[in-house]
């Protein structure tokens, strides 16, 4: 399970686009809590608080504590809004959570024995098709990550998530297909670069 | 060189570029990307350069995705030639690049690698990029 993590917010009063702004030129990062049938909350974060979390691995799946004014609510995020440009955090969406909520949630895969895939070792490219798999989870079970085992992986072999031994009472959203999460692909760019040199000496 | 397989016009005009971009904004294939940090008209010369520049620094390892194409004629007229007579020529084509565009994508190789390369491609776009990273993966 995902540790839990405490994050201080305070509350604010009002909604909208105009009072975002407002927080956002007061140098905080505006937020809503809702959820559980309970009237939603409009919060503020610290930038630097927040944005440590945001960077850290598997940001969506990790249980937060927010601390707002004094009382604490359990919550998941849910969305985060970013500046197209800066890629600053514009506006934070976090769903309240109980032990016992079943939720989605977007879980990175995180890939281990690369050098154990021959595939790998002769040149092939693991080419991710899914960075996170959306789980259908209880709230207190969130795994931190998913591994994937590449060991005595061929160029052209690929892992489904049949492959992928997920934790009890974890089943992912996606059940009517075997989808794929990554595939040793033949090096693509070789083949690439051979060809755009042939079409430049036609020239 | 990219270039489109037939157009409905064969000329454009020269428009202007305002705003931020609306999409393609985060990436979506690779674990590091090349985002656009101010606008600009990318030559389809220019991004196939740009995509060498990556291809050879990476080798033979790694993959790479070409996020925008340029689908926008620009047209020129002759040397000496008098003012007037009609719009020139198709010369070449343009992709219409706004600040916060993922332009290039790159996956399968180190960070420090990924960094290089966009750095060496970046050296032959008319606009000044930054170096993205997959949210949860930077160092």
């Amino acid at each position: 399970m995902s540790e839990i993590i405490v994050l201080e917010a305070e509350a604010r009063d009002r909604a909208g686009k105009g009072a975002a702004r407002a927080t956002r030129r007061a140098g905080r990062i505006p937020a809503v809590l809702y959820g559980d049938k309970k009237e939603p909350v409009m919060l503020s974060l610290d930038p630097k608080l927040f944005g440590r979390q945001l960077h850290k691995p598997g940001f969506f799946s990790h249980l937060f504590d927010l601390n707002i004014d004094g009382t604490k609510h359990r919550a998941l995020p849910r969305d985060v809004q970013l500046h197209p440009v800066t890629d600053e955090p514009l506006h934070v969406d976090f769903v309240r959570v109980t032990a016992h909520t079943k939720t989605h949630v977007n879980v990175p895969v995180h890939f281990e024995n690369h050098l154990a895939s021959p595939g790998l070792k002769r040149g092939g490219v693991l080419n991710v098709v899914r960075h996170d798999i959306e789980l259908s989870v209880s709230a207190d079970s969130i795994p931190e990550r998913i591994d994937v085992d590449l060991t005595g992986l061929e160029i052209g072999d690929s892992v489904h998530i049949s492959a992928i031994k997920l934790p009890a009472g974890a089943h992912p959203v996606i059940a009517d297909r075997d989808f794929t999460i990554a595939t040793i692909a033949a090096p693509t760019v070789k083949t690439d670069e051979t060809a755009a040199e042939g079409e430049a000496a036609a020239v | 060189m990219l270039s489109p397989k037939r157009t409905k016009y064969r000329k454009a005009f020269k428009g202007r570029i305002h705003g931020l971009a609306k999409g393609g904004t985060a990436l979506n294939f690779g674990a590091y990307g090349m985002k656009a940090v101010e606008p600009g008209r990318v030559t389809a010369r220019q991004i196939e350069a740009a995509r060498r520049a990556i291809s050879r620094h990476i080798r033979r390892v790694g993959r790479v995705w070409i996020r925008i194409f340029p689908d926008v004629p620009v047209s020129s007229k002759p040397a000496e030639v008098r003012m007037g007579s009609g719009k020139g020529t198709p010369e070449f084509w343009i992709a219409r690049v706004k600040p916060g565009r993922i332009m290039f994508e790159l996956d399968g190789v180190p960070v420090d690698t990924a960094r290089e390369a966009f750095t060496l491609a970046a050296a032959k776009l008319p606009i000044s990029v930054r170096f993205v990273q997959r949210l949860g993966e930077e160092a």
